[in-house]
């Protein structure tokens, strides 16, 4: 279980030392981007924790979320509609929601526990 | 085993996302921190500079309309440079008239000397019965005098006169205050004298028939002597002349 967080560790170093950066215009679509990995990854962790987790599905979400979450946002800004807005506000309810139901789990599993 | 071999796969997968992740955010945080304070006042900042270009580039328009006005002034007076020229003879004409400018040429110096040799009683011409019958008189030169010889001068011909190196022009007078001679407002000495430009016999005999030597020598016991020259010098008035009282009539049809 600590392998992915050190995963996470290495990336963000590796993201530092790489120094990238995304013109000021685009922030907002590696944001999107982000916001939707971040929710992936909530997403499977409570899946794991639901006994219900998939690779495949966790895989498919994570890529096809992050790339259609920033092109469609892109295309909205094209077409003169927010999808920036509607993908931060669908992305946000989903990771709390995944936060809360992630809590609640780990709260009954560690009262079972103690039980 | 199978089991064992499927977790670490996705142990892997999950690492590999999270890497992934990691590196996202990383950027975002870069990109979203450090070159967002920066850009944002650098674009605030070309606003500003990009006003004040305009701003110059407006005012320099309306400086090289302003210079195309003034070359198109300049190359249609070089066009008009005959009538400049024809202008500034006039203009020069008319300063020598008004006795702005030195002049030079051909004239006579006329001296009022005191007589050196034994005097002669006073006795006024019959033709000068106009001077004031006062002792005072003998010895000393009045403006009567003075305007009388220059008036002479005139009336033979004379173009510019100048009494002690004091001009005259059409407006100067000639009169005492005191015991002494103002031309102008200027106060001149004896010995006086007297420079006039113009034909010197013409000058000289003119005086001489009006019996001038005579006449001083006998009422005021002065001497005069003239000299012609060839190459006399009167200089400029150096009074103060203010245009007043003076408005041109403008006659139908005149310009």
């Amino acid at each position: 279980m600590w392998l992915p967080i050190v995963g996470l560790i290495v990336g963000i170093a590796a993201g530092f030392l790489l120094d990238l950066r995304v013109p000021q215009e685009y922030t907002s679509y590696l944001s999107i981007a982000l916001l939707a990995g971040l929710d992936t990854i909530f997403g499977g962790i409570r899946s794991y924790l639901e006994g219900m987790f998939n690779v495949r599905i966790f895989m498919s979400g994570f890529f096809f979320n992050t790339l259609f979450a920033a092109g469609l946002a892109f295309l909205g800004a094209f077409l003169g509609i927010d999808l920036y807005m509607a993908a931060i506000v669908a992305f946000g309810v989903r990771l709390f929601n995944n936060l809360a139901v992630i809590r609640r789990i780990l709260l009954s599993n560690w009262l079972s526990q103690r039980d | 085993m199978k089991n064992l071999v499927r977790k670490r796969k996705i142990t892997f997968i999950l690492t590999l996302i999270s890497a992934i992740i990691g590196i996202m955010l990383a950027t975002q945080l870069q990109s979203n921190l450090t070159p967002k304070v920066t850009e944002s006042r650098s674009i605030t900042e070309l606003r500003g500079t990009l006003l004040k270009e305009l701003e110059k580039s407006k005012s320099i328009l309306s400086d090289i309309s302003k210079y195309d006005q003034l070359n198109y002034q300049y190359e249609t007076a070089l066009n008009d440079r005959e009538s400049i020229a024809v202008m500034k003879e006039e203009l020069q004409r008319a300063k020598k008239l008004a006795g702005l400018v030195p002049l030079e040429d051909r004239g006579i110096v006329l001296r009022i000397e005191d007589n050196d040799s034994a005097p002669t009683p006073v006795e006024y011409p019959t033709e000068r019965g106009n001077l004031p019958p006062s002792g005072e008189s003998s010895g000393v030169v009045l403006d009567d005098d003075l305007r009388w010889l220059v008036n002479e001068m005139l009336a033979n011909g004379a173009k510019a006169i100048s009494i002690n190196g004091n001009r005259l022009i059409s407006t100067s007078s000639i009169r005492n205050v005191g015991d002494e001679i103002q031309v102008d407002t200027k106060t001149i000495q004896p010995p006086y004298e007297i420079k006039a430009l113009g034909e010197p016999e013409t000058l000289i005999s003119g005086l001489k028939l009006e019996g001038v030597e005579n006449f001083f020598l006998q009422s005021v016991n002065k001497q005069i002597v003239m000299e012609e020259r060839e190459h006399l010098v009167i200089p400029a008035f150096t009074g103060e002349k203010t245009i007043r009282f003076m408005t041109p009539v403008k006659a139908k049809g005149d310009s």
